[in-house]
Protein backbone atom coordinates (compact mmCIF):
# COMPACT_ATOMS: atom_id res chain seq x y z
CA UNK A 1 0.00 0.00 0.00
CA UNK A 2 2.62 2.43 0.95
CA UNK A 3 4.67 2.10 -2.96
CA UNK A 4 1.07 3.12 -4.19
CA UNK A 5 0.26 5.92 -1.13
CA UNK A 6 3.43 7.36 -1.85
CA UNK A 7 3.43 6.78 -5.58
CA UNK A 8 -0.37 9.01 -5.72
CA UNK A 9 1.67 11.59 -2.97
CA UNK A 10 4.39 12.17 -5.73
CA UNK A 11 1.85 12.79 -8.47
CA UNK A 12 0.25 15.59 -6.51
CA UNK A 13 3.45 17.37 -5.49
CA UNK A 14 5.01 17.47 -8.90
CA UNK A 15 1.92 19.03 -10.00
CA UNK A 16 1.65 21.55 -7.45
CA UNK A 17 5.20 22.10 -7.87
CA UNK A 18 5.18 22.53 -11.38
CA UNK A 19 1.95 24.87 -11.18
CA UNK A 20 3.73 27.04 -7.76
CA UNK A 21 6.59 27.66 -10.25
CA UNK A 22 4.99 28.72 -13.24
CA UNK A 23 3.05 31.33 -10.82
CA UNK A 24 5.52 32.06 -8.30
CA UNK A 25 9.46 33.11 -8.66
CA UNK A 26 9.18 33.70 -12.31
CA UNK A 27 12.11 30.05 -12.71
CA UNK A 28 14.35 32.53 -10.41
CA UNK A 29 14.66 28.77 -8.10
CA UNK A 30 13.04 25.85 -8.32
CA UNK A 31 11.91 22.64 -6.08
CA UNK A 32 11.74 19.27 -5.26
CA UNK A 33 8.70 18.47 -3.61
CA UNK A 34 8.53 14.76 -3.88
CA UNK A 35 11.84 13.91 -2.77
CA UNK A 36 10.65 14.64 1.14
CA UNK A 37 8.34 12.38 0.43
CA UNK A 38 11.27 9.27 -0.17
CA UNK A 39 12.45 11.01 3.27
CA UNK A 40 8.93 10.62 5.31
CA UNK A 41 9.00 6.67 3.22
CA UNK A 42 12.82 5.88 5.18
CA UNK A 43 11.45 7.06 8.64
CA UNK A 44 8.21 5.10 8.68
CA UNK A 45 8.22 2.31 5.79
CA UNK A 46 10.12 -0.86 5.45
CA UNK A 47 12.86 -1.85 3.87
CA UNK A 48 10.92 -3.60 0.60
CA UNK A 49 7.83 -1.44 0.75
CA UNK A 50 10.33 1.95 1.39
CA UNK A 51 12.94 1.49 -1.80
CA UNK A 52 9.60 0.35 -3.77
CA UNK A 53 8.02 3.50 -2.90
CA UNK A 54 11.53 5.50 -3.25
CA UNK A 55 11.54 3.91 -7.20
CA UNK A 56 8.04 5.03 -7.53
CA UNK A 57 8.34 8.61 -6.45
CA UNK A 58 11.79 9.12 -8.42
CA UNK A 59 9.76 7.29 -11.75
CA UNK A 60 7.67 10.48 -11.64
CA UNK A 61 10.77 12.88 -10.57
CA UNK A 62 12.16 11.72 -13.85
CA UNK A 63 9.21 12.05 -15.68
CA UNK A 64 9.35 15.90 -14.76
CA UNK A 65 12.44 16.06 -15.01
CA UNK A 66 11.96 15.49 -19.23
CA UNK A 67 15.75 14.04 -18.94
CA UNK A 68 17.19 10.04 -19.77
CA UNK A 69 14.82 7.80 -17.36
CA UNK A 70 16.18 6.31 -14.79
CA UNK A 71 18.27 9.17 -13.14
CA UNK A 72 16.05 10.41 -10.69
CA UNK A 73 14.71 6.54 -9.39
CA UNK A 74 18.36 5.39 -8.51
CA UNK A 75 18.76 8.30 -6.58
CA UNK A 76 15.61 8.47 -4.57
CA UNK A 77 15.93 4.91 -3.99
CA UNK A 78 19.94 5.88 -2.73
CA UNK A 79 18.39 8.66 -0.89
CA UNK A 80 16.14 6.13 0.76
CA UNK A 81 18.86 4.19 1.66
CA UNK A 82 20.87 7.00 3.33
CA UNK A 83 18.07 8.65 4.94
CA UNK A 84 17.31 5.12 6.23
CA UNK A 85 21.17 5.25 7.73
CA UNK A 86 20.94 8.84 9.31
CA UNK A 87 18.14 7.83 10.84
CA UNK A 88 19.75 4.87 12.69
CA UNK A 89 23.10 6.51 13.36
CA UNK A 90 21.53 10.09 14.25
CA UNK A 91 18.82 10.82 16.33
CA UNK A 92 16.09 12.31 14.03
CA UNK A 93 12.96 13.78 15.19
CA UNK A 94 9.91 15.75 14.52
CA UNK A 95 9.68 18.49 11.72
CA UNK A 96 12.85 20.41 12.81
CA UNK A 97 14.85 17.02 11.64
CA UNK A 98 12.74 15.60 9.11
CA UNK A 99 13.06 19.45 7.29
CA UNK A 100 17.33 19.27 7.66
CA UNK A 101 16.87 15.70 5.95
CA UNK A 102 14.64 16.80 3.04
CA UNK A 103 17.06 19.67 2.72
CA UNK A 104 20.16 17.77 2.78
CA UNK A 105 18.74 14.60 1.16
CA UNK A 106 17.90 17.23 -1.78
CA UNK A 107 21.06 18.85 -2.16
CA UNK A 108 23.00 15.55 -1.87
CA UNK A 109 20.42 14.18 -4.94
CA UNK A 110 21.37 16.95 -6.75
CA UNK A 111 24.63 16.66 -6.64
CA UNK A 112 23.89 13.30 -7.59
CA UNK A 113 22.37 14.35 -11.22
CA UNK A 114 24.86 16.72 -11.31
CA UNK A 115 27.24 14.06 -11.27
CA UNK A 116 25.74 11.35 -13.48
CA UNK A 117 24.69 14.04 -15.79
CA UNK A 118 28.44 15.24 -16.47
CA UNK A 119 29.68 11.39 -16.86
CA UNK A 120 27.27 10.78 -19.65
CA UNK A 121 27.35 13.58 -21.52
CA UNK A 122 29.61 15.40 -24.07
CA UNK A 123 32.37 17.82 -22.12
CA UNK A 124 30.99 20.77 -24.14
CA UNK A 125 27.23 20.29 -23.42
CA UNK A 126 27.61 18.62 -19.45
CA UNK A 127 26.29 20.94 -16.74
CA UNK A 128 28.45 23.17 -14.72
CA UNK A 129 29.27 23.08 -11.38
CA UNK A 130 28.18 26.93 -10.84
CA UNK A 131 24.21 25.13 -10.47
CA UNK A 132 25.05 24.46 -7.07
CA UNK A 133 23.94 27.69 -5.60
CA UNK A 134 21.06 26.87 -7.33
CA UNK A 135 21.05 23.27 -5.76
CA UNK A 136 21.64 25.04 -2.54
CA UNK A 137 18.65 27.08 -2.47
CA UNK A 138 16.42 24.20 -3.75
CA UNK A 139 17.18 22.01 -1.36
CA UNK A 140 16.75 24.93 1.85
CA UNK A 141 13.06 25.86 -0.36
CA UNK A 142 12.57 21.85 -0.29
CA UNK A 143 13.54 21.32 3.60
CA UNK A 144 11.52 24.61 4.37
CA UNK A 145 8.19 23.58 2.80
CA UNK A 146 9.05 19.61 4.19
CA UNK A 147 7.22 19.69 7.27
CA UNK A 148 3.82 20.51 5.41
CA UNK A 149 4.37 17.18 3.21
CA UNK A 150 5.21 15.21 6.75
CA UNK A 151 1.58 16.30 7.90
CA UNK A 152 -0.10 15.66 4.79
CA UNK A 153 1.88 11.78 4.49
CA UNK A 154 1.21 11.47 8.26
CA UNK A 155 -2.68 12.13 7.62
CA UNK A 156 -2.56 10.17 4.31
CA UNK A 157 -1.38 6.91 6.27
CA UNK A 158 -3.45 7.52 8.93
CA UNK A 159 -6.77 7.22 6.43
CA UNK A 160 -5.19 3.55 4.90
CA UNK A 161 -2.84 2.45 7.73
CA UNK A 162 -5.69 2.04 10.45
CA UNK A 163 -5.67 -0.86 12.74
CA UNK A 164 -8.84 -3.13 13.34
CA UNK A 165 -9.96 -2.40 16.91
CA UNK A 166 -9.75 -5.74 19.12
CA UNK A 167 -7.43 -7.31 16.73
CA UNK A 168 -4.51 -6.84 18.91
CA UNK A 169 -6.41 -9.17 21.32
CA UNK A 170 -6.60 -11.88 19.15
CA UNK A 171 -3.18 -11.51 18.20
CA UNK A 172 -2.21 -12.21 22.18
CA UNK B 1 20.46 -21.46 -3.24
CA UNK B 2 16.99 -20.93 -2.56
CA UNK B 3 17.20 -20.35 1.04
CA UNK B 4 19.70 -17.91 0.09
CA UNK B 5 17.49 -16.23 -2.17
CA UNK B 6 14.72 -15.58 0.38
CA UNK B 7 17.18 -15.46 3.24
CA UNK B 8 19.08 -11.83 1.32
CA UNK B 9 15.47 -10.96 -0.95
CA UNK B 10 14.95 -7.85 0.95
CA UNK B 11 18.95 -6.53 0.44
CA UNK B 12 18.59 -8.19 -3.36
CA UNK B 13 14.94 -6.45 -4.01
CA UNK B 14 17.21 -3.06 -3.05
CA UNK B 15 19.82 -4.02 -4.74
CA UNK B 16 17.83 -4.69 -8.20
CA UNK B 17 15.94 -1.19 -7.63
CA UNK B 18 19.20 0.61 -7.48
CA UNK B 19 21.50 -0.81 -10.17
CA UNK B 20 17.96 -0.83 -12.96
CA UNK B 21 17.43 2.53 -12.64
CA UNK B 22 21.01 3.10 -13.47
CA UNK B 23 21.18 0.87 -16.27
CA UNK B 24 17.85 1.98 -17.32
CA UNK B 25 19.67 5.80 -17.20
CA UNK B 26 23.10 4.82 -18.82
CA UNK B 27 20.79 3.04 -21.74
CA UNK B 28 18.54 6.70 -21.94
CA UNK B 29 21.44 8.60 -22.40
CA UNK B 30 23.37 6.73 -25.06
CA UNK B 31 22.92 7.96 -28.45
CA UNK B 32 21.17 5.79 -30.31
CA UNK B 33 24.06 4.11 -32.33
CA UNK B 34 26.04 3.21 -29.35
CA UNK B 35 23.08 1.33 -28.14
CA UNK B 36 23.48 -2.68 -27.18
CA UNK B 37 21.28 -5.19 -27.14
CA UNK B 38 20.79 -5.34 -23.37
CA UNK B 39 19.74 -1.34 -23.60
CA UNK B 40 17.93 -1.96 -26.25
CA UNK B 41 15.79 -4.92 -24.06
CA UNK B 42 15.50 -2.74 -21.07
CA UNK B 43 14.39 0.17 -23.16
CA UNK B 44 11.23 -1.78 -24.83
CA UNK B 45 10.57 -3.11 -21.14
CA UNK B 46 10.30 0.08 -19.68
CA UNK B 47 8.53 2.12 -22.77
CA UNK B 48 5.23 1.08 -22.14
CA UNK B 49 5.56 1.99 -18.19
CA UNK B 50 6.58 5.03 -18.46
CA UNK B 51 3.87 6.03 -20.93
CA UNK B 52 1.39 4.96 -18.69
CA UNK B 53 2.85 6.68 -15.92
CA UNK B 54 3.53 9.62 -18.47
CA UNK B 55 -0.24 9.91 -19.06
CA UNK B 56 -1.16 9.51 -15.73
CA UNK B 57 1.04 12.84 -14.22
CA UNK B 58 -0.35 14.62 -17.71
CA UNK B 59 -3.64 13.80 -16.65
CA UNK B 60 -2.97 15.31 -13.25
CA UNK B 61 -1.50 18.16 -14.69
CA UNK B 62 -4.28 18.90 -17.00
CA UNK B 63 -6.68 18.84 -14.07
CA UNK B 64 -4.78 21.32 -12.33
CA UNK B 65 -4.55 23.68 -15.09
CA UNK B 66 -8.23 23.20 -16.78
CA UNK B 67 -10.03 22.70 -13.51
CA UNK B 68 -8.47 23.67 -10.39
CA UNK B 69 -6.42 26.78 -12.09
CA UNK B 70 -9.42 28.19 -13.21
CA UNK B 71 -11.78 28.60 -10.21
CA UNK B 72 -11.93 33.08 -10.77
CA UNK B 73 -12.26 32.54 -14.82
CA UNK B 74 -15.71 33.12 -14.29
CA UNK B 75 -14.93 35.87 -12.39
CA UNK B 76 -12.50 37.27 -14.93
CA UNK B 77 -14.77 36.92 -17.77
CA UNK B 78 -17.45 38.92 -16.58
CA UNK B 79 -14.75 41.58 -15.57
CA UNK B 80 -13.31 41.42 -19.21
CA UNK B 81 -16.85 41.23 -21.06
CA UNK B 82 -17.50 44.37 -19.03
CA UNK B 83 -14.53 45.90 -19.98
CA UNK B 84 -15.22 45.04 -23.45
CA UNK B 85 -18.57 46.81 -23.85
CA UNK B 86 -17.04 49.82 -22.01
CA UNK B 87 -14.55 49.97 -24.92
CA UNK B 88 -17.14 48.93 -27.41
CA UNK B 89 -19.34 52.39 -26.67
CA UNK B 90 -15.88 54.51 -26.91
CA UNK B 91 -15.28 52.68 -29.80
CA UNK B 92 -18.35 54.00 -31.23
CA UNK B 93 -18.27 57.35 -29.47
CA UNK B 94 -14.71 57.88 -31.49
CA UNK B 95 -16.20 56.20 -34.95
CA UNK B 96 -18.92 59.28 -34.65
CA UNK B 97 -16.39 62.30 -33.40
CA UNK B 98 -14.47 61.15 -36.60
CA UNK B 99 -17.05 60.85 -38.67
CA UNK B 100 -18.31 64.37 -37.84
CA UNK B 101 -14.90 65.60 -37.75
CA UNK B 102 -14.72 64.83 -41.35
CA UNK B 103 -18.52 66.27 -42.00
CA UNK B 104 -16.87 69.47 -40.14
CA UNK B 105 -13.38 69.68 -41.87
CA UNK B 106 -15.46 69.42 -45.67
CA UNK B 107 -17.66 72.43 -44.28
CA UNK B 108 -14.87 74.50 -43.29
CA UNK B 109 -13.23 73.49 -46.92
CA UNK B 110 -16.48 74.94 -48.35
CA UNK B 111 -16.69 78.18 -46.34
CA UNK B 112 -12.98 79.03 -47.24
CA UNK B 113 -13.52 77.83 -51.13
CA UNK B 114 -14.20 81.80 -51.98
CA UNK B 115 -12.71 84.59 -50.57
CA UNK B 116 -15.50 87.07 -48.49
CA UNK B 117 -18.22 84.33 -48.34
CA UNK B 118 -19.58 84.57 -45.35
CA UNK B 119 -21.58 81.70 -43.60
CA UNK B 120 -22.70 80.37 -40.06
CA UNK B 121 -22.54 76.69 -39.11
CA UNK B 122 -25.74 74.78 -37.68
CA UNK B 123 -26.86 72.17 -36.45
CA UNK B 124 -29.88 70.24 -37.29
CA UNK B 125 -32.09 69.77 -34.42
CA UNK B 126 -35.51 68.88 -36.50
CA UNK B 127 -36.48 67.48 -39.00
CA UNK B 128 -39.95 67.17 -41.19
CA UNK B 129 -40.26 65.17 -44.20
CA UNK B 130 -43.78 65.36 -45.10
CA UNK B 131 -44.56 64.00 -48.79
CA UNK B 132 -47.68 65.69 -48.79
CA UNK B 133 -46.65 69.48 -46.41
CA UNK B 134 -43.63 70.84 -45.70
CA UNK B 135 -40.14 69.48 -46.39
CA UNK B 136 -38.10 71.25 -43.23
CA UNK B 137 -35.55 70.69 -41.49
CA UNK B 138 -34.87 72.97 -38.38
CA UNK B 139 -31.36 74.13 -37.36
CA UNK B 140 -29.90 75.50 -34.24
CA UNK B 141 -29.31 79.20 -35.17
CA UNK B 142 -31.78 82.25 -35.76
CA UNK B 143 -32.17 85.47 -36.25
CA UNK B 144 -29.66 85.93 -33.22
CA UNK B 145 -26.73 84.50 -35.02
CA UNK B 146 -27.11 86.52 -38.12
CA UNK B 147 -29.77 84.00 -39.91
CA UNK B 148 -32.28 85.50 -42.45
CA UNK B 149 -34.67 85.03 -44.35
CA UNK B 150 -34.05 83.25 -47.93
CA UNK B 151 -30.65 82.63 -46.92
CA UNK B 152 -29.23 79.79 -48.95
CA UNK B 153 -28.43 76.92 -47.00
CA UNK B 154 -25.57 74.11 -48.24
CA UNK B 155 -23.53 71.39 -47.52
CA UNK B 156 -19.86 70.97 -48.72
CA UNK B 157 -21.42 68.50 -51.16
CA UNK B 158 -24.44 70.99 -52.35
CA UNK B 159 -27.42 72.93 -52.13
CA UNK B 160 -29.89 72.27 -49.64
CA UNK B 161 -32.62 74.64 -49.09
CA UNK B 162 -32.99 77.62 -47.75
CA UNK B 163 -34.36 79.64 -44.74
CA UNK B 164 -38.36 79.63 -44.36
CA UNK B 165 -38.89 80.56 -40.87
CA UNK B 166 -36.94 82.43 -38.34
CA UNK B 167 -36.92 82.67 -34.37
CA UNK B 168 -34.16 84.25 -32.34
CA UNK B 169 -32.37 80.76 -31.76
CA UNK B 170 -33.65 78.09 -34.70
CA UNK B 171 -34.62 78.53 -38.35
CA UNK B 172 -36.99 76.26 -40.54
CA UNK B 173 -35.05 75.46 -43.80
CA UNK B 174 -37.35 74.92 -46.87
CA UNK B 175 -35.55 71.99 -48.56
CA UNK B 176 -35.39 71.75 -52.41
CA UNK B 177 -37.11 68.68 -52.64
CA UNK B 178 -40.38 70.90 -51.41
CA UNK B 179 -42.84 71.73 -53.48
CA UNK B 180 -42.44 75.01 -53.15
CA UNK B 181 -38.86 75.17 -53.93
CA UNK B 182 -37.56 76.29 -57.23
CA UNK B 183 -34.24 77.14 -57.86
CA UNK B 184 -32.39 77.97 -60.75
CA UNK B 185 -29.91 75.81 -62.30
CA UNK B 186 -27.68 75.71 -65.64
CA UNK B 187 -26.41 72.60 -67.04
CA UNK B 188 -22.45 72.56 -66.14
CA UNK B 189 -21.98 70.80 -69.33
CA UNK B 190 -23.70 72.64 -71.87
CA UNK B 191 -24.56 75.76 -69.89
CA UNK B 192 -28.32 75.44 -70.87
CA UNK B 193 -30.85 77.03 -68.53
CA UNK B 194 -33.69 75.62 -65.94
CA UNK B 195 -35.53 75.01 -62.83
CA UNK B 196 -35.30 72.85 -60.20
CA UNK B 197 -38.73 71.90 -58.07
CA UNK B 198 -39.19 69.71 -55.57
CA UNK B 199 -41.86 66.99 -56.18
CA UNK B 200 -42.10 66.46 -51.92
CA UNK B 201 -40.29 62.76 -51.97
CA UNK B 202 -36.72 63.33 -50.56
CA UNK B 203 -34.88 61.78 -52.88
CA UNK B 204 -36.83 63.67 -56.26
CA UNK B 205 -36.93 66.71 -57.84
CA UNK B 206 -38.28 67.55 -61.46
CA UNK B 207 -36.76 69.96 -63.68
CA UNK B 208 -39.27 72.53 -65.25
CA UNK B 209 -38.33 75.45 -68.22
CA UNK B 210 -36.19 73.57 -69.67
CA UNK B 211 -36.25 74.54 -73.49
CA UNK B 212 -36.56 71.49 -75.68
CA UNK B 213 -33.77 72.38 -77.87
CA UNK B 214 -31.17 72.26 -75.42
CA UNK B 215 -28.54 70.00 -74.81
CA UNK B 216 -28.89 67.77 -71.88
CA UNK B 217 -27.89 64.30 -71.40
CA UNK B 218 -28.67 61.97 -68.59
CA UNK B 219 -26.32 62.20 -65.82
CA UNK B 220 -25.81 65.72 -66.38
CA UNK B 221 -24.27 67.74 -63.06
CA UNK B 222 -26.73 70.82 -62.34
CA UNK B 223 -25.46 73.54 -60.81
CA UNK B 224 -26.98 76.80 -59.58
CA UNK B 225 -27.12 79.80 -61.52
CA UNK B 226 -27.31 82.44 -59.67
CA UNK B 227 -30.03 83.96 -61.34
CA UNK B 228 -32.96 83.53 -58.79
CA UNK B 229 -31.89 85.74 -56.57
CA UNK B 230 -31.27 83.65 -53.12
CA UNK B 231 -28.27 81.09 -54.26
CA UNK B 232 -24.98 81.86 -55.47
CA UNK B 233 -23.77 80.69 -58.71
CA UNK B 234 -22.26 77.23 -59.23
CA UNK B 235 -23.32 75.16 -55.93
CA UNK B 236 -23.71 71.65 -57.06
CA UNK B 237 -27.97 70.77 -56.63
CA UNK B 238 -28.64 67.77 -58.62
CA UNK B 239 -27.65 65.23 -61.60
CA UNK B 240 -30.04 64.76 -64.50
CA UNK B 241 -31.94 61.17 -65.18
CA UNK B 242 -35.44 60.19 -66.82
CA UNK B 243 -34.82 62.82 -69.24
CA UNK B 244 -37.98 62.97 -71.69
CA UNK B 245 -37.96 64.55 -74.72
CA UNK B 246 -41.56 64.51 -76.59
CA UNK B 247 -41.75 65.71 -80.59
CA UNK B 248 -43.94 68.18 -80.10
CA UNK B 249 -44.16 71.54 -76.84
CA UNK B 250 -41.73 73.81 -75.80
CA UNK B 251 -39.87 71.91 -73.07
CA UNK B 252 -38.68 68.92 -72.43
CA UNK B 253 -39.14 66.96 -68.91
CA UNK B 254 -36.74 65.02 -66.75
CA UNK B 255 -36.20 63.81 -63.20
CA UNK B 256 -33.42 64.84 -60.78
CA UNK B 257 -31.57 63.19 -57.97
CA UNK B 258 -30.42 65.68 -55.38
CA UNK B 259 -26.56 65.63 -54.53
CA UNK B 260 -27.21 66.20 -50.86
CA UNK B 261 -28.90 63.16 -49.32
CA UNK B 262 -31.31 65.27 -47.79
CA UNK B 263 -32.46 62.52 -45.11
CA UNK B 264 -29.43 62.42 -43.79
CA UNK B 265 -28.26 66.03 -42.77
CA UNK B 266 -26.37 67.09 -39.61
CA UNK B 267 -24.59 69.93 -39.52
CA UNK B 268 -25.32 72.54 -42.58
CA UNK B 269 -24.15 76.23 -43.11
CA UNK B 270 -26.03 79.08 -43.67
CA UNK B 271 -24.73 81.77 -46.26
CA UNK B 272 -25.04 84.97 -44.88
CA UNK B 273 -23.56 86.98 -47.63
CA UNK B 274 -22.64 85.22 -50.67
CA UNK B 275 -21.50 86.21 -54.21
CA UNK B 276 -25.08 85.56 -56.35
CA UNK B 277 -24.69 86.12 -59.52
CA UNK B 278 -21.22 86.97 -59.25
CA UNK B 279 -21.38 89.83 -57.21
CA UNK B 280 -21.05 89.67 -53.60
CA UNK B 281 -23.85 90.93 -51.90
CA UNK B 282 -25.21 90.83 -48.09
CA UNK B 283 -29.23 89.45 -47.94
CA UNK B 284 -31.25 92.03 -48.12
CA UNK B 285 -33.58 90.31 -45.62
CA UNK B 286 -30.64 89.40 -43.17
CA UNK B 287 -30.67 91.15 -39.50
CA UNK B 288 -27.34 92.46 -39.04
CA UNK B 289 -24.33 89.46 -38.31
CA UNK B 290 -23.26 89.44 -34.71
CA UNK B 291 -19.53 89.93 -34.49
CA UNK B 292 -18.97 86.18 -34.10
CA UNK B 293 -19.87 85.83 -37.74
CA UNK B 294 -16.54 85.44 -39.35
CA UNK B 295 -15.70 86.03 -43.04
CA UNK B 296 -14.68 82.64 -44.82
CA UNK B 297 -15.47 80.57 -41.23
CA UNK B 298 -18.20 78.82 -39.56
CA UNK B 299 -19.62 79.52 -36.19
CA UNK B 300 -20.56 76.28 -34.99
Amino acid sequence: MRPALAFAAALVLVAVQAALLRYVGGGAFSLSLALPVVVYLSLHAGNVDGALGAAAVGYVADLMAGGPKGLMTFLAVALFLVSRLAVAALSIHGKTGFAILSGVGTFFCGVGALLLTRAVSPAESAPGFALLGRMAIEAFLTGALSPLILLGMRRLDGLFAREEPGLSGLLR
Amino acid sequence: MVGLLKRYRELILVALLLVLPLGVYFAHAKHPSERSRLDRVIMGLTGPIEKGIGWAVTGVMNGWSGYIALRHAHERAAALKHELDVLRLDQLDLVRTRDENERLRRLLAFAQEVPGRQVVGARVIGVRLDPKGLQLVTIDRGAGHGVGLMMPVVVAQGVVGRVHALTGGTADVLLLSDRNSSIAVRVDRSRARANVRGTGSPDLCRLEYALRSDDMQEGDLLLTSGTDGVFPRGLPVGKLSGLKRSGQGLYQRADVAPIVDLTKLEEVLVLTATSVGGSEQSQATAPAAPAGVAAAGTKP
